[in-house]
């Protein structure tokens, strides 16, 4: 499993994403901009340069026509993804710190952070896919979050229902329409909510947490199904199609390895039976923290990109596809 | 005797797996016909072939 090493960010990457069909890996970072890659190979396709801060978040649609990028100059922006032209700017008060489409990508969900005088926020846009360059200034539906701020946010297959991680570990279900909290679980987590990413039918979501731990949680009651528990704080969790394991990554930050850990790094992917909840294989490589994961559509491969700026491609060898290291037991994606 | 305890042993490990793996498939086949009579879909609708 050789992996590729995509260098083409000067600081640590933020968020990685891939299309629909996997051929393009789109990635943001500290470094204000956003890189599109070939998966394949490696070779950078293009990049979408505007933001003038670190940019947090990233999301391409399903048909890989449009890119939605937010970030910590307050800006939501709206990419043409073939001509890395810059087609719509949203302006706010406070950073952009996750974006996601969704409803068959007619519309886009965003959390801006709570800061000088300002609360926690959730938007909803819809999308002009006719003609992109012409969209709403003003959000189909805004609310604020009442308590602990939001970190991360998705879609779910139910329309106007959001799912939400949150900086407490509470992760909670949405109606965008009301803003009505519809479901949480306060106690999902025990400390920040790093990352959340849905299977592909939607049923079901993986979170990961700076408790150390990720989980596996059923989208209709929230309720934990699953649970992977590492030695470091994780910043990112993604489930593997096809093969019954999710990856996770993290590490602890520079300050606290000098006081807090005898081992340097820790900067490992970590491989988990989905099921078994048992760890079954690390993949090193980062100088750093990894920040974020992201698995092929397909399984084919994996992504992940690290505090120390570089964005590592695994593809995985005919031999992990293959094999059953626990016998031939049929298990359900 | 140890080789009898290893069997053993093992045996449960086998046994506790074929259960989660059990609980787990119940629990995947529950909660997408959950979806399906949620949202009227069919699988089939919901967009690409997936492989279990």
């Amino acid at each position: 499993m050789r992996p590729i090493l995509l260098q083409g960010h000067e600081r640590s990457l933020t968020q990685i994403k891939f299309n629909k069909e996997g051929d393009l890996l789109f990635s943001c970072s500290k470094d204000h901009i956003i890189n599109v890659w070939f998966s394949h190979n490696g070779e950078r396709l293009g990049t979408y340069d505007g933001h003038n801060g670190t940019v947090w978040t990233v999301d391409v649609d399903a048909k890989s026509e449009l890119l939605v990028s937010g970030s910590a100059d307050n800006q939501l922006r709206l990419w043409s993804v073939a001509t890395g032209k810059c087609l719509f700017v949203w302006e706010f008060p406070t950073a952009v710190k996750r974006v996601a489409f969704g409803e068959d990508d007619t519309k886009i969900v965003c959390i801006t952070e709570q800061r000088m005088g300002h609360q926690c926020a959730i938007r909803v846009f819809d999308i002009n896919r006719e003609e992109p360059t012409r969209q709403s200034k003003e959000p189909l539906h805004m609310f604020n979050i009442i308590g602990s701020k939001a970190t991360v946010c998705a879609f779910t297959y139910t329309p106007n229902v959001i799912l939400t991680g949150h900086e407490s570990g509470k992760v909670s279900l949405f109606d965008v329409r009301s803003g009505e909290e519809i479901e949480n679980n306060e106690r999902a987590h025990s400390d920040v909510v790093t990352d959340l990413q849905l299977c592909k039918d939607q049923t079901y979501f993986i979170t990961s947490s700076k408790d150390k731990s990720a989980r596996i949680l059923d989208i209709r009651n929230l309720m934990p199904i699953k649970t992977y528990t590492t030695e470091t704080p994780l910043n990112s969790a993604a489930i593997a199609p096809n093969r019954p394991y999710v990856l996770l990554g993290g590490g602890q930050d520079a300050m606290s390895v000098t006081t807090t850990s005898l081992r340097q790094g820790k900067f490992e992917t970590r491989f988990w039976h989905r099921v078994f909840e048992e760890e079954v294989g690390r993949v090193k490589g980062h100088f750093g923290p990894i920040n974020t994961i992201a698995v092929h559509p397909a399984g084919t491969c994996y992504a992940s990109g690290g505090e120390d700026g570089f964005i590592r491609v695994h593809h995985f060898d005919e031999s992990y596809l293959r094999a059953k290291p626990y016998g031939d037991l049929e298990i359900m994606d | 005797e140890d080789a009898a305890d290893e069997n053993q042993s093992s045996a449960e490990v086998i046994a506790r797996r074929k259960r989660l793996v059990d609980e787990w498939n119940a629990w995947r086949t529950s909660i997408r016909l959950a979806m399906f009579e949620d949202t009227g879909k069919k699988e089939a609708d919901h967009g690409d072939t997936e492989k279990e």
